[in-house]
């Protein structure tokens, strides 16, 4: 057999959109996943934002394997005992063109593998690339693989191998790896039946929530998540990796706890165990992120550390099903010029610049930051429920406070500094407003 | 959560374990380490602290995530590798 | 006179996830019987077919021996809840001429590792079932089997002849790059049954014998009367009957026998 224009390594978000916009564009592709099926190794929060797809897969909501439409959405912040929630719905969510969905990850991955096969790309499963190979002026000529006579060449190699990208770190693309940098997901998907979803929930139909939570992973910074799958909640929880694991608490008692607080309990309460899973985030954005391009190869999502985790945002989707697309783009450009080096793959680099994916990035470069600080993890989250309990607690014979007054009492109480409020609200305001 | 309940929780999760072993830990480094940041991060539980003063690992239901060897402060404690294709976990409703 | 070989693969949907062929494969057992048969194959220069009986999805298993090295492959279209007779049956048909044939011994749903036994039967072939180890040498092959008792049979196995064995036995090789390459595009020939194919009706059980019907106990105290409904601390041979006859008779008197004293 021949070799391909194109390998694509890893049979994520990221490599099936690489390979369908390669594979269309008529170059001859393989694709490379470990795993016995794409998506099988793949665990994330559980909501998918698949308007990236518009162009590739017109119509995507029609076939795409998800579970509900997220039509409401909510921030909780949790101390132990209270809960403080911004609730957000809308109807126009849950219609065409839609905007976030649950889905589970070996689904909606295996599905869109699907179309990668479909547009001609050999998807070869159960094959791991343990490295690059290369020429002797060091640019990437193909990789290696864990099968016997295992070696393949091609044109440009994109690799779109997840948060641990061996390869990416074996082309020297990044500058160091620093467990600082990422935080450990650990979830678990409780069955129940889908009348007692919709009826907790509040939601109908295909409808569906999504919840974000800060406050609630003890002394760990980090937050949590709870999703509604059809017959299915996700709860879980984020852990910064070096706060984690310079405490005494395991992952699965943070969930626990979480599970327990009297805000989330009565949600998945008699829920049945159906599935413990773990995997890691980049979460550093714009200051992990290593170089794109070298001669003959692409990084795209998660192994570019294009994963945005900005507290209330955590897609990672969305970004790696664009940046795919856009390294796919660049290999069919690169290859019809004949020009596979890092000077012939600079288109990459430039529609990553151009579009949300580094844009939305470069907004959000201090979110990250801001939201793991230690003041928005263990100090706002009391203060703010102090002073929502005390704005609604009717303390008669006692006169109402004044709200400047309860700010004050609370923001001391809480042992918030006054300056270091303002600058966070000044960093929050410049990421998000 | 008692032990018993986690050895269940992790039963919910389907593991094709191959015979050999994808992650190796080198128990001699591990004696010498005070800190021990894998046994409480590790999300499977699989670095257990014998009562010799060492460090035992089981591999087989590892969910390769890679927190191992990212807060692992010993060098050359953790030879860390992706198990052979078609191996390892296998994710159903995540 | 023709050296094939086959080897039958039942590919099984995942107990748990019985609607979906993503989570679907086939047993160790199986994977033991290729690797064999390829290298009995190899061996003896001989053309190895694998063969499944299943719907459309169960290609794979095909795919995935011949990217192992098996020459071509057949597909009997039939659903995979075919009782044992039948996909036998099927299976013998289209490998009428196969000489060594090879099975895992049971197939991971609930499998009975009857499949095997039926094909010799239809084959008209000799059987070697349920083979712990199996070695090559310029004489044939030579085959060990568990039977009762912890002991060991050792079989010369001649062709034609069904060799099923079980998961321990060997190790499949791993596909190279390129033959599962080549594979992906590999035709299978799909064989679709003349007769109509009956469902397995039968589920597994465990064991139990039907209520027979007991005296009173006797005994004057209680321990007695449980002792004597136990039969506890008595004579156990209390069947106990010497007959010379030809085996045919033998094995209908031993199963009246069973049958009166309700172990039927
Ligand atoms: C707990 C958690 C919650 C999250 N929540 C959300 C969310 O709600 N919404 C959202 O949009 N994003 C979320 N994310 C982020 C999202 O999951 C990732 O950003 C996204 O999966 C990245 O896609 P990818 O294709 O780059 O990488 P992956 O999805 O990780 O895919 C990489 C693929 O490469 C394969 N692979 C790796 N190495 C090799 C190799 N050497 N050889 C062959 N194959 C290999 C893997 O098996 C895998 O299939 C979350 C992540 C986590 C961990
Ligand atoms: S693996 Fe690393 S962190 Fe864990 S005990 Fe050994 S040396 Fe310490
Ligand atoms: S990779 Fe993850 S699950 Fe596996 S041993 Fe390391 S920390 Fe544990």
């Amino acid at each position: 057999m021949s070799d391909p224009d194109v390998i694509v390594v890893g049979g994520g978000p990221a490599g099936s959109c690489a390979a369908i916009v390669a594979a269309r564009a008529g170059l001859s592709v393989v694709l490379l996943e470990r795993g016995p099926f794409p998506g099988s190794k793949n665990m994330y929060g559980g909501v998918v934002y698949p308007r990236i797809l518009d162009d590739l897969i017109p119509n995507w909501w029609e076939e795409a394997p998800i579970q509900r439409w997220v039509t409401r959405r909510a921030t909780m912040l949790l101390t132990e005992t209270q809960a403080l929630t911004v609730d957000f719905r809308t109807e126009a969510w849950g219609k065409a063109p839609y905007n976030g969905a649950t889905a589970y990850r070996p689904d909606f991955d295996a599905w869109l593998a699907g179309y990668a096969e479909a547009a001609g790309a050999q998807v070869l499963t159960s094959t791991t690339v343990t490295g690059l190979l290369r020429d002797d002026k060091g640019a990437v000529v193909g990789v290696t693989t864990d099968r016997p006579d295992g070696d393949l060449r091609a044109r440009v190699v994109i690799a779109c191998d997840g948060v641990n990208s061996f390869l990416a770190k074996e082309a020297g693309l990044y500058e160091h790896t620093d467990a600082k940098h990422f935080t450990l997901g650990v979830k678990e998907t409780l069955a129940l039946p889908k009348e007692v979803i919709d009826e907790r929930f509040g939601v109908r139909g295909r409808e569906g929530v999504d919840i974000e939570i800060v406050g609630c992973t003890g002394g760990i910074n980090g937050g949590g998540f709870v999703y509604t799958n059809l017959d299915t909640v996700a709860v879980g929880v984020v852990l910064k990796l070096t706060k984690l694991a310079a405490q005494a608490t395991r992952p699965e008692q943070i969930i626990a706890n979480l599970k327990g607080h009297p805000a989330i309990a009565p949600l998945i309460e008699g829920g049945e165990m159906k599935e413990y899973s773990a995997h890691l985030i980049p979460e550093a954005g714009l200051r992990m992120m290593p170089k794109m391009t070298t001669d003959g190869m692409m990084v795209a999502g998660d192994a570019a550390a294009l994963c945005l985790a900005a507290g209330i945002w955590l897609e990672g989707v969305n970004f790696a099903m664009a940046s795919g697309m856009y390294a796919g783009e660049t290999a069919v450009e690169a290859v019809r010029v004949n020009d596979v080096s890092a000077k012939g793959l600079v288109g990459y680099q430039r529609r990553l610049s151009n579009t949300f994916v580094l844009k939305d990035h470069r907004k959000l470069r201090r979110a990250p930051e801001l939201v793991l600080s230690d003041r928005v993890q263990h100090l706002y989250p009391q203060m703010m429920a102090n002073i929502a309990e005390r704005m609604f607690r009717v303390d008669n014979p006692e006169p109402k406070p004044g709200l400047r007054r309860i700010l004050r009492q609370e923001r001391k109480r809480a042992g918030v500094r006054r300056r270091h409020l303002w600058r966070d609200a000044f960093t929050g305001f410049r990421s998000y407003g | 959560m008692t032990a018993m309940n986690f050895m269940e929780t992790m039963e919910t999760a389907e593991f094709r374990v191959h015979p050999d072993a994808h992650i190796v830990v080198d128990g001699s480094v591990c004696t010498d380490c005070t800190t021990r940041e894998c046994v409480v991060a590790c999300p499977a539980n699989l670095f257990v602290p014998t009562a010799d003063g060492g460090v035992l690992f089981n591999y087989e239901q590892c969910f390769e995530c890679g927190t191992c060897y990212l807060v692992c402060t010993q060098a050359g404690a953790i030879t860390w590798n992706y198990p052979a294709g078609g191996h390892g976990v296998v994710f159903h409703r995540t | 006179m023709s050296n094939r070989i086959v080897v039958c693969l039942k590919w099984v949907l995942q107990a748990g996830e019985p609607d979906d062929a993503r989570f679907a494969g086939v047993s160790p057992a199986d994977h033991a019987a290729l690797e064999l048969a390829l290298q009995w194959a190899e061996r003896t220069g001989g053309q190895l077919t694998a063969i499944t009986v299943g719907p459309p999805q169960a290609e794979t298993a095909l795919r995935d021996a011949i990217a192992c090295g098996a020459s071509n492959a057949v597909r009997i279209d039939a659903p995979l809840s075919t009782n044992s007779a039948d996909v036998a049956a099927a299976i013998a048909s289209a490998a009428h001429d196969a000489k060594w044939v090879w099975c895992g011994d049971y197939s991971m749903d609930n499998g009975s590792g009857s499949v095997p036994a039926f094909l010799a039967a239809a084959l008209s072939a000799s059987q070697a079932l349920g083979v712990t180890n199996v070695t090559f040498d310029d004489s044939g092959i030579t085959a060990t089997r568990r039977v009762d008792g912890g002991r060991r049979e050792v079989l010369a196995v001649h062709a034609p002849v069904v060799i099923s064995v079980e998961g321990a036995t060997a190790r499949l090789r791993r596909a190279s790059l390129t033959a599962l390459r080549a594979s992906t595009t590999a035709p299978v020939d799909v064989v679709v049954p003349i007769v109509a194919m009956r469902t397995s009706q039968h589920t597994i059980q465990p064991y139990r014998p039907r209520a027979r019907a007991l005296a009173m106990p006797s005994g004057a105290n209680v321990l007695d009367r449980v002792r004597s409904l136990t039969t506890t601390g008595t004579a156990v041979a209390t069947h106990h009957e010497v007959e010379t006859l030809a085996p045919a008779a033998a094995a209908a008197r031993i199963v009246d026998a069973l049958r009166d004293w309700g172990y039927l």
